[in-house]
Formats: C-alpha cells, structure tokens, sequence
C-alpha cells in the first residue's frame, strides 16, 4: 500500500486535486469536518497522511511515507535525505532578504556587517549570507518575522514572500531573492529502488496530470 | 549527576544482548564453514584510515581529544584493510577475515547539539581476489548468511545490487565536467537535478532513461548490454548473477539490477549491495557492502582487491523479533537457604549443579522456607528453586 504525506495549509487543495488527477482521490481530507489525519483514498489502494509542512520530508525520510507533497523552501531548509521528483508548479513563492523600506538598504550586500537578521529558515540564511561572504547575527523566529525590523529587533528578515502584501502592510521591502520556491513531489530513494512499477507509476501520473512547471510568480 | 547514556548511545538489557550474541554466533558458524577467520580491529584508528581517502564525511567520524588526529570507527572495512595490508601483507591470498564489534557515527540531532550512532555489527572481507570470483563469493556467503539468520518469505528479503564501474562506464557519454553532477544526480534519486544540468538533449534523455533503469536481472543486463557494446564488467557481472540466481530463488530473496544505485559511503569502486526487508512499517535495510580494491591499493596492499560485506545486527534482531526470543530452557534453578549458617553449603550446592552443566544463581539472603523460595524463583523467572534447611 502507498502512503502519501501532503502538507496542511495552502499546498493541501492542490494536492489533493494533482493526485485526484492521478487516479488517488483524498478529498476526505479537505472536508472541515474531518479530524483524521490518515485517510485510505476512495479506491483504499492508498492512504494520506495529514502532517506539518515541514513534517513531510521526515516523514519520507524515514520510509513511513512513500511519497510527499511540500515547497522547495522546506526542503532546503531541513536537507533531508529524500529523493524530489516533480516540480509540481503550484505554491509559488520566494524565498527573499526583506528590510524596512525607510533604511535605504538596496541590496543584501548593502547590510552592516555583523547586522542582525531574524527568519524562521535559519539554515536557508545563513547559507546565502555565507555566499555574500556577509558575517550576520541569526535570530530564529517562527513566526511573524516582519516584527524583527518594526521593532528594531533585527536590520533585515529572510521569509519567504507570496504576494509581498504583508511586506507592503508592515512597511517592509524585498530587496534580494534567495530561490523561488513551488510545491515538489518527494519521495523515500531507497522505497523508490525497490519499486517494482506501482510507486514510479503513480509518479509519472502526478507529472502527467499537472500543466508544466511553469509557476507565474507574483 | 547524568543517569541517562550519552545522547544517542543505548544501554541493551540481557535479552537484548542474548538475541545479538546469538545472531552474530548464526553469522559466524557460517563464516568459519566459509573458510574464514576472525579478527579484532580496533574501535579507534587515525582519522586519515577512518576517512578512507574522502570517502567518508568527516562530519560522520567521532572525533577523540588526542595528541594525534584520531576517531571511533565509523565501518570496519578500512581498518581491516589496512591491517590485510600491512601486519598481514606477508599472509597468502585470498585472505578471508570476518569481524564483529560495535560502530561509531556522529550526526547532528534535531535539538542541534551532536549525537553519536552506535551499531553492532558483523561482516566479513575477502581480499586479494580481484577477479569476479570473489563477487560471487560474497554474494554466495550473503545468501547462506540470510538463511543461517532465519529469514523467511514474509520479510520480503531482497538484494538491491548496483555496480560503480558500470555506472561509470555509462556516464561516460556526459561531458566530463557534468559527470560529477550527473552521477550524483542518479546515485541521489534526483530528477530535478538531472532535468537541470547544462546537456544536450540526447544526454539528458539517455540519462533520464537510466534513472528508471532497475529491476530483474536478465532484462537489466540486457538493456546494459544494448547501451554498453559487450564489455567485459557487464559480461563479469552476468556471470556473476548466473551463480546466484538459483540460491536466490531457493531461498527467497528478491534480487533487484539497479546501475544507479549507490550505497551511503562512498568506500566502493565495484559491485555495491543492499539487503533489505519489510519491516513494519518501512524498508529496513540490514546488510551493505561491496567492492573497495582502491581502498586496498590506498594502504599499499597487492593485489589491490577487496570485497566485504556486514550485518546490522540490531536491526535483524528487531526485524525477527519474536522469533529470537531466548528459550525458556535457559532459565537457572535458584539455590535458596534456611538459615545463615547453610550459606557454605548453598554455595556447595551451586558448585555441584555448575559441575553438571546446569544454570544455578544463589539466593544472596537467607530464605524461611521451601513456599517462598519458590515464590520468589518465579518471581525471578527462575526454572525451579532448591531449598537448604538445617
């Protein structure tokens, strides 16, 4: 039996609608009432589990489910060991440096060094900030990170921007991009060797159900 | 004070330490009627033998505070390589030398502070047989191996084997500055990757054919062979499958040809395996190894060949679970006495038991009488109680 771990929040409509495409239908998980968080799909040759947004890639890392639907921006912010398999094009989002509008700061190399920069993808950070060869302060937050700056807390946010709304509300302007970021479809490498056709079938049902990966971003 | 063992070792209870000693002593039976002989190498080595020439993370040895560079052995492969190539060199080859003992490998927890993995485990190495002799040898003693441990069709064994010269071979068509790239694409499972390297379109499609490349034998020689021309690595590990496909089938074990397939260290220049059951809920994967003859040739060793293979023993005893819990036969008679005085004559008692080869544990305090001794020989999990009065 495949197991399926989808993502709650923005990213669960559209999975569950790609692999209803596919031929696996977990609409039971869309419904308000429903309160399981492993539902068999109507066929009952599979079943879906309903986890965190950064829950999936554990998930399948660790074997318990096959595939996974999440956004590239979890993945590498958590680096675990799972095979991505399609780009599955919704969930367009950025991963961005973002700074109050008022500070005059044009790009993220225009930052002080040794300035303070809050985010809640502190791997995803400091990696680009090590690029830029730019020694920061980390702060995690999980949450509202458009605070650090209104408060003084931080000089600059990493987060990621879908719109930019919450940015222009908050007086807050992106001004580097780390990646763009769209939902991927992920799976366990090794339950992926050891297919004997249902798993990669099912996969190349995923990919073919989709419109290209072609994410119109905001 | 910490009660707790440092963060990532475990504490095992007897039954835990008599299933493994029992599994490694199945493995072991069938090592010696192989033809091999046991050796101790140490649990700590220099970093630069750990690493193996790069193949190992650094970030995955377990460093020691010492004078000289030094770690805990994450595998056992390059310390018994070193040893075949050097106190051993002068030993006539093939050398068949089998080990078992506890492994060490660091990684980072989710709290962000360093763990350290401990793994029992029990294998065996073939060196100086670079011909595919000794690969059929391993994959042979693999399969007698799985059978001495028990497993059974509902574990769903099967033997996922992979070839780094073949793969290497197929890459060969890719540019050679996106081998790299393009090789860990395919040994990572990685589509995306694949889909966004710098080739041409003709490349790109024979790779992405390649990454679904995997399955029965016959029909992945076949494709192999179609790909490569008819080189001899194909043909040697034709020859090699033939020899065990039958003992295969016998005994159950599902073999999968994966050429993009690559196990977690990069020790291997050859044939790769993996031997992986159904577990409850996930693969569990309880065997890995390979061919390693750079590794040899790195300590000096002539020929330069290897192959090895080891066991996780942890794993295959959670995997058989019940099927190897202790039997109840192995239970001790506990010796209980009435009174102080008849302490001598209880441990005289025990001697006399030990001398007829039966299990016997003293009662340390003196007992009143016959219907507690035996109550507490229950309670206990004693098999029976003997009771000294005056």
């Amino acid at each position: 039996m495949i197991t399926v771990a989808l993502a709650k929040g923005a990213l669960l409509k559209h999975s569950v609608r790609r692999f209803a495409a596919a031929g696996l239908d977990f609409s039971a998980l869309l419904d308000a009432d429903n309160r399981q968080l492993r539902v068999p799909s109507a066929c009952g040759r599979a079943s879906g589990l309903l986890v965190r947004n950064a829950d999936v890639p554990v998930y399948v890392a660790y074997g318990q489910a096959q595939l996974g639907v999440v956004g590239y921006d979890v993945l590498q912010e958590h680096q675990l060991p799972v095979a991505q398999l399609v780009d599955l094009g919704f969930g367009g989002c950025r991963m961005a440096v973002a700074v109050k509008a008022s500070s005059g700061y044009r790009q993220a190399a225009d930052l002080p060094p040794h300035c303070r920069v809050a985010s809640k993808f502190t791997r995803c950070a400091e990696a680009f900030f090590a690029d830029l060869d730019l020694p920061v302060e980390l702060i995690h937050l999980t949450g509202s990170v458009e605070l650090g700056p209104m408060t003084g807390m931080s000089e600059a946010i990493v987060d990621l921007v879908a719109t930019g709304r919450t940015l222009k509300e908050n007086g807050l302007v992106a001004i580097d991009d780390l990646f763009n970021s769209t939902a991927r479809l992920i799976g366990h490498p090794l339950a992926l060797r050891l297919d004997e056709g249902a798993l990669q079938a099912l996969v190349d049902r995923v990919a073919a159900a989709g419109s290209p990966p072609a994410a119109p971003l905001p | 004070m910490a009660l707790q063992p440092a963060a990532g070792a475990r504490d095992l209870n007897p039954l835990e330490v008599d299933g493994n000693r029992r599994l490694r002593e199945r493995l072991a039976a069938v090592y010696r009627l192989w033809g091999y002989q046991e050796v101790a190498p140490p649990s700590i080595e220099r970093l630069d033998t750990l690493e193996a020439g790069g193949a190992i993370d650094d970030r995955e040895v377990v460093r020691l505070v010492s004078d000289e560079p030094l770690g805990l052995r994450p595998e056992m492969t390059a310390s018994i390589a070193r040893a075949a190539s050097t106190r051993l060199a002068g030993r006539p080859r093939p050398l068949r030398l089998w080990a078992n003992g506890t492994t060490f490998r660091s990684f980072i927890g989710d709290a962000g502070s360093q763990r350290v993995q401990e793994q029992l485990q029990s294998g065996v190495e073939l060196l100086g047989v670079a011909s595919a002799a000794a690969d059929a040898e391993l994959l042979r003693l693999l399969l007698a191996c799985t059978e001495a441990l028990g497993l059974e069709a509902h574990h769903q064994p099967r033997l996922l084997l992979g070839h780094h010269g073949v793969l290497s071979a197929l890459l060969e068509r890719v540019p050679c500055a996106q081998r790299t790239a393009a090789r860990q694409a395919l040994t990572g499972f990685d589509p995306l990757a694949l889909e966004a390297l710098p080739l041409e379109a003709a490349d790109r499609q024979a790779l992405q054919q390649l990454m679904r490349l995997r399955g029965e034998p016959t029909a992945v020689l076949y494709q192999l062979e179609q790909l490569l021309g008819p080189v001899g690595l194909v043909q040697d590990l034709g020859a090699v499958l033939s020899c065990l496909a039958p003992t295969a089938e016998r005994l159950g074990v599902a073999v999968q040809l994966d050429p993009s397939f690559q196990p977690h260290f990069d020790l291997y220049d050859g044939l790769v395996l993996k031997l992986v059951c159904r577990g409850d809920a996930a693969p569990v994967e309880i065997a890995s190894g390979g061919r390693y003859d750079a590794l040899v040739g790195r300590f000096g060793g002539r020929p330069a060949a290897g192959v090895g293979f080891s066991f996780q023993i942890e794993e295959v005893r959670e995997l058989l679970g019940a099927d190897s819990e202790p039997h109840r036969s192995s239970a001790p008679v506990l010796v209980a006495y009435g009174e102080p005085a008849l302490l001598g004559a209880a441990l005289d008692q025990l001697q006399q038991l030990h001398g007829e080869g039966q299990m016997a544990e003293l009662l340390s305090e003196p007992c009143p009488s016959q219907v507690e001794a035996e109550a507490l020989a229950a309670e206990r999990g004693a098999s029976s109680s003997l009771w000294l009065a005056a």
